[in-house]
């Protein structure tokens, strides 16, 4: 029953987004407004941009804040006092999230939930995060998902998937999370409609013409560790963290505090491996002191370390955001393809 | 016992512009320790009285105060803030003041564009014995930063952005006149690999999207035949001549019209040697990002500078003549002037609020060289790393800041910047405050010393009490 999900008209969803505002969650989606298009909370349906294209930044922000901050501290007479900051308890709907995104989501729980110890703060934030994906209208020159075994209609990390059917479009729960935010009142969608809309998704997909990522990606690139190629690519790279903070499953971050002895919070911030700060030791060494060491790290950390199964065969969701917003022009999936083929030298300047 | 530090206030907190009953300002008064300090003294011994409402922050000299120092005391949450400082003459250590003249008639511009208040922020001259000075200074201080209320955050009130730029009637280059300067730049550069006068070039060559040219570096004559010359060619390759050492030989660069600024702010600052850069100069016909000329072509005629060792230029009569257009960053600036100060800080609030802290501008600006900036510096620490509308509005007024009167305007940040903030037009604000204040424009003689680190007797100083 549940597969064969619902048909709404793009006025059914205006009323469906502003139904889940008044029933008092946070809907977030991608908005248009001054600069880029990024997800912010809507104040009603009307501001929620469904149009083709992905956002600017990944909606990871809304899991895993650009800043946070981890307890308060306070040093009294009788000692230090410390205080933890409030949970999150309001419930969140990520609307219109795009699947890459969303399996982005699925690596950062990877690394906030399945360790040996969760983080409160996140794991409030999730269980009160439903994700309703939209399938992709159109694919850019930087997408390669399917190249890494994602899907412009993959339901990772999906409470419920969205497809566009002309100008209305068909939704359908994939969990009981997402089933929760259904009406009893929509039309059912019928099979054939679904086939009709699953083509037009595939037609998105075939227009990714990237190469796929080898299975085997991982040990290669670990074999290719001083590869010249790192040196060859990096050279170009600048070390800001475009690259890493628009990622939808890059998950680093630093820990500062702010205040004095008396009291201050501890905040948590988002950092990358690309600043050459990252390793630098107190002693003034670093372990990755040039850029190619660092360039290297990111492209592994994405493609070969910390994979949780051997299912899955990269970090990386192949959204494209760090190909199109680099400043230097690098291109990850150029770089490790070419890497793991055993290509000598890079792209064009090879 | 102290409490802790509150939670920062955010827009949903600001408060009534009407001050509350009782209330008195917070003026945070940075003085110099050889007149101001000495004159407040006077002021007290010889049982003058005057509103309590300053904060006295005694420091060596006006020329050791740094704006940053400003930035954080509005960001701690100071109603007002005065700077003062010896006369012109009196300096303890000769040309302190004199310096900071400068850099606080240029910061003071700034404040201004990002909508604080002018009411807010003073700067007076009072020496050790003008006890009855410093005592009208304060009053006129205070009753200023009294009229112009509590310092509170931005309440998300009425903002306006500047319009979209103007159409242009230039149009790219043809591709058969991208194609013959292509050639010849190759040429060029195959030649000074060949001969070994260079042992690299820095140029462009294809990427992996569309229409994009990416920075190459080619060591190999043969390697010359993957440089490219089209309408994409954005990137300021000058970022990239610091770090890259050409061993035996020199090291080559492709560079436009505004590529050679930067250059020459390098040199400037001793930050390339000369005799060891061969400059491959290509004239250009701007660049475009889709059907978009970048702003700083507008008002560029591409030709290249007498700076460069090789100029790769049409032969004869040009297909089309560049036409020189007003430069649309001075109608934007333009505009943003016109809104009221509350209505520019909304404004430039929005635009701080987007930023991520990736530091692109930083990265790919070539006058942003210091090996550790002041953003990574934390004892102590000027600026937050905090990824909020305190820490992007404190990186974001520096990072202008530190580039005024260095700046050429490449914007190569704006380009970068991920977020889209108009860095362009705070660079370019700067840049005319400099021009018109000291006239200077950066980047046009390496043998001029930058504006900021330097002065003259006579400049203006009508903004000093």
């Amino acid at each position: 029953m549940e597969q064969r999900g619902w048909r709404l008209s793009a006025e059914d969803v205006r009323t469906w987004v502003d139904r889940l505002i008044a029933e008092g969650r946070e809907v977030i989606a991608p908005v248009e407004g001054r600069g880029p298009r990024v997800f912010r909370p809507l104040g009603c349906a009307a501001e929620a941009c469904l149009d083709p294209g992905k956002t600017r930044w990944s909606p990871k922000e809304f899991l895993f804040p650009r800043t946070e901050t981890l307890y308060h501290y306070r040093l009294r007479a009788d000692g230090p006092e410390l205080h933890d900051p409030p949970l999150a308890e309001r419930e969140r709907v990520l609307f219109g999230v795009r699947p890459c995104d969303a399996a982005g989501l699925v690596r950062l729980d990877e690394v906030f939930l399945d360790g040996p110890v969760q983080d409160p703060l996140y794991a409030r934030r999730r269980e009160l995060t439903t994700v309703v994906a939209l399938a992709c209208q159109e694919a850019g020159p930087e997408c390669f998902c399917t190249a890494v075994g994602g899907s412009p209609m993959g339901t990772e990390g999906v409470d419920v998937l969205v497809l566009p059917f002309g100008a209305d479009w068909l939704v359908r729960a994939v969990t009981d999370k997402g089933r929760a935010l259904a009406a009893e009142s929509w039309t059912r969608a019928h099979a054939g409609q679904w086939s009709l809309a699953a083509d037009q998704v595939r037609r998105v997909e075939q227009r990714i013409a990237r190469a796929p990522v080898a299975g085997d990606v991982a040990a290669v690139l670990e074999r290719r560790f001083e590869d010249p190629v790192w040196q060859e690519t990096a050279r170009r790279c600048v070390s800001c963290s475009i690259c890493a903070y628009v990622c939808p499953s890059c998950s680093c971050f630093d820990v500062h505090h702010e205040g004095d002895a008396w009291g201050g919070r501890e905040i948590r911030c988002w950092d990358a491996c690309t600043f050459p700060l990252f390793t630098r030791h107190a002693s003034g060494h670093n372990p990755r002191g040039g850029s190619a060491a660092r360039y290297r790290q990111r492209a592994l950390h994405k493609f070969a370390y910390l994979l949780p199964d051997a299912e899955r065969t990269t970090r990386c969701v192949g959204c494209g955001r760090c190909i199109a917003l680099c400043p230097a022009g690098i291109d990850i999936h150029d770089t490790v393809t070419r890497t793991a083929a055993g290509a000598e030298g890079e792209g064009a300047d090879a | 016992m102290r409490e802790p530090l509150p939670e920062r206030p955010t827009a949903s907190d600001a408060g009534p512009a009407a001050p509350q009953p009782g209330w008195q300002p917070n003026v945070v008064a940075m003085v110099c320790r050889w007149c101001t300090y000495a004159g407040a003294d006077l002021a007290g011994t010889s049982r003058l009285t005057y509103p309590a409402a300053v904060r006295l922050l005694r420091f060596p000299c006006t020329g050791r105060m740094n704006p940053m120092f400003v930035v954080k005391a509005f960001e701690q949450g100071a109603d007002g803030v005065l700077v003062s400082g010896c006369h012109p003459g009196d300096c303890h250590y000769v040309q302190g003041n004199l310096h900071a003249r400068r850099r606080f008639a240029t910061f003071k511009a700034l404040m201004e564009f990002v909508g604080v208040d002018p009411r807010r922020l003073h700067f007076s001259w009072v020496s050790a014995s003008e006890g009855t000075k410093w005592v009208r200074v304060v009053e006129q201080v205070t009753a200023a930063v009294r009229e112009a209320g509590p310092a509170r955050p931005p309440a998300g009130g009425p903002d306006s952005a500047p319009p979209a730029d103007a159409e242009t009637a230039r149009r790219p280059a043809s591709a058969e006149e991208l194609q013959a300067l292509a050639e010849r730049l190759r040429r060029v550069a195959g030649e000074l690999l060949e001969q070994q006068t260079a042992s690299i070039v820095l140029g462009y060559t294809r990427g992996t999207l569309p229409d994009r040219a990416v920075p190459g570096f080619i060591t190999r004559p043969e390697q010359a035949q993957q440089l490219v010359w089209d309408s994409g060619c954005h990137h300021n390759l000058s970022v990239y001549l610091p770090r890259t050492r050409g061993g035996e030989g020199k090291v080559a660069a492709v560079v436009k019209r505004c590529d050679v600024a930067t250059v020459v702010g390098l040199l400037q600052e001793r930050q390339l040697r000369r005799d060891e850069l061969h400059l491959i100069g290509v004239q250009c016909d701007g660049v475009w990002e889709g059907d978009r000329l970048a702003a700083r072509c507008r008002a560029c005629d591409g030709t290249v500078p007498a700076l460069c060792d090789v100029a790769v230029a049409a032969e004869g009569a040009r297909a089309q003549q560049v036409a020189v257009e007003p430069d649309p960053r001075d109608a934007a600036i333009a505009h943003l002037e016109t809104l009221s100060p509350d209505a520019r800080r909304e404004y430039w609030q929005g635009e701080f609020e987007r930023c991520i802290r990736c530091y692109a501008c930083r990265a790919v600006c070539p006058l942003c060289y210091c090996e550790t900036c002041i953003a990574e510096k934390h004892r102590p620490q000027w600026i937050s790393p905090a990824i909020d509308a305190t820490g992007n509005t404190a990186w974001n007024l520096v990072r202008a800041f530190h580039l005024a009167g260095r700046c050429t305007g490449c914007d190569a940040c704006a380009r970068a910047c991920p977020a889209e903030i108009r860095l362009d037009l705070l660079n370019r604000k700067l840049a005319r405050v400099v021009e018109d204040r000291f006239d200077y424009r950066p980047g046009t003689d390496p043998a001029q010393a930058p504006p900021l680190t330097e002065f003259r007797d006579d400049d203006a100083e009508e903004f000093i009490l």
